[in-house]
């Protein structure tokens, strides 16, 4: 399976890190020989039908910063159309940074890709937050398969498994942390008493939280995260604008205190329910599934017949999130054999 | 001694089973049952009325074990279960007047605020004020879409339970 990777940040660069360490193991298990033809970044691309090694790009792209020095296959100021246009592949893996306004210019390559009858795994929220329709459809109209468990959660298993595990089941509500910075923010806030802007500032030191940490911080990716779950698997129609976003950075210390009085924490948390499309802080009881720590991502799924079946995992992470995608890339090569 | 209790089933095969089994093999004797699953409570749920005899340590183990079965229990001897809804507000309660805010609650009919706490901040707008209520049960999302309402409109910041 040949696999054209647009976008070498940290999830592109933890999926050719994923692919290094699988690669027999996949060839052994499931008789899947996983080559990557191409490479994008801002520099241009690294192209080679046969097959570019892995380490070679990670190590190109961390000594350098340009993966268009790769030796031999390496092109500068190429765009990412172009190169969907020229190269030989089977999978697109979408990870080009996330837009939030218009989820360009992921959007235009992953139909770019349906066009072409390519399959698609990505991780990118923007387009499926804002046109999960127009993009489920021209999956379907092209009979190619669009994959994303990477957008919501990171590691922890939530759309396959609702889909593929719990397929019995009608899925009524969801609750869940669908941020890990923000989660983070909130444990150590109630656990060590210092304020939201101190504890901003040391994640933002430690790389838990962006320079920019508004999509974090007030809800937004959060959000993103609830369009994806409702349109793909409670069957929604809905975008980023249906959502009712109330975000953290105005909770206080005193609200934490007088919560953690009564035995409750309080968490971000997304929700997804018969009448309800909302981020907002809620307060969780100490001890209960939503009283997670750290940078974990959890969520109750609220089914009609296994009544609610709880799901935790780390939802950030280079490795982690690049696991979500080789599982998506694994089950669309089963899905072909 | 007898217990009318009032219990609320949901309308899925099983349920009652469920509900009675713990009934007979605590040593309660099931007096009567009465199941109309056509009559519905807003909820979609159907109530059942039980009456079940025994002494008084038996009932109570059988009020315990149902609780712990996620039974919801309404009515106990005809007087309606009351449950509590915490929430939590951010904002400045003198400028924002939580007081009206409390008055505004305990107008909704079977709504009672019973507990009130503030933590006070140097800057007025961070202080925080807990509210518990106590409400009839079963209407708990109701009234947390009301305190929400009352909340904003009021300017807070308002955290619900989940």
């Amino acid at each position: 399976m040949k696999l054209c990777i647009l976008g070498f940040g940290a999830v592109g660069r933890g999926v050719a890190k994923v692919i290094s360490m699988k690669k027999e193991e996949m060839k052994e298990k499931y008789g899947l020989d996983l080559k990557i033809t191409a490479v994008t970044d801002t520099s241009g691309a690294a192209i080679y039908d046969e097959g570019l090694d892995p380490n070679l790009l990670l190590k190109i792209k961390e000594d350098t910063g340009k993966i268009s020095n790769y030796p031999e296959y390496g092109i500068s100021k190429i765009s990412n159309m172009e190169v969907l246009h020229k190269v030989d592949f089977d999978c697109l893996i979408e990870v080009t940074p996330t837009d939030i306004e218009n989820g360009e210019p992921a959007k235009s390559h992953i139909l770019k890709a349906f066009n072409d009858k390519k399959d698609v795994v990505t991780s990118n929220k923007g387009p499926l937050a804002l046109s999960f329709r127009e993009l489920a459809e021209s999956a379907k109209e092209n009979n190619v398969q669009l994959k994303y468990e990477a957008s919501v959660g990171g590691a922890m298993p939530i759309l396959n498994f609702a889909h593929d595990t719990l397929p019995s089941c009608n899925i009524k509500s969801i609750f869940g942390i669908l941020n890990g910075t923000t989660n983070y923010i909130l444990s150590r806030m109630a656990k060590e008493g210092s304020s939201y802007e101190q504890i901003l500032k040391e994640s933002q030191e430690m790389g838990i939280a962006e320079t920019n940490p508004a999509q974090d911080v007030e809800g937004t990716d959060a959000a993103c995260k609830v369009v994806i779950l409702a349109n793909s698997i409670m069957n929604r129609d809905v975008t980023l604008k249906d959502v009712e976003i109330v975000g953290i950075s105005k909770i206080t210390q005193e609200a934490i205190s007088l919560a953690r009085n009564e035995g409750y924490l309080i968490k971000l948390i997304g929700e997804i329910s018969e009448d309800t499309l909302e981020v907002s802080p809620r307060l969780v009881r100490e001890g209960s599934p939503f009283a997670v720590d750290g940078t974990l991502n959890v969520a109750t799924l609220k089914t009609d017949l296994a009544e609610d079946v709880t799901v935790v995992g780390k939802g950030a992470g280079s490795i982690e999130t690049a696991s979500a995608i080789l599982s998506d890339i694994i089950s669309i090569y089963k899905s072909k054999e | 001694m007898r217990l009318n209790l009032v219990l609320e089933l949901l309308d899925i095969p099983g349920q009652l089973i469920d509900a009675l089994e713990p009934i007979g093999r605590l040593g309660a004797n099931i007096v009567t049952v009465i199941h109309q699953r056509d009559v519905k409570t807003e909820r979609g749920t159907v109530p059942v009325q039980i009456t079940i005899e025994g002494d008084k340590d038996t009932l109570d183990r059988v009020i315990t074990t149902l609780e712990n079965r996620n039974i919801q229990i309404m009515e106990v001897d005809g007087v309606l279960r009351k449950e509590k809804i915490r929430t939590i507000l951010i904002g400045d309660i003198v400028d924002k007047d939580v007081k009206d805010a409390l008055n505004r609650l305990n107008v909704f009919e079977g709504v009672k605020v019973v507990d009130f706490n503030l933590k006070m901040s140097d800057d007025p707008e961070k202080s925080a004020s807990k509210i518990i209520i106590e409400a009839d049960y079963g209407k708990r999302k109701d009234i947390m879409k009301r305190i929400k309402d009352v909340g904003i409109s009021k300017g807070f910041l308002v955290i619900n339970e989940v």
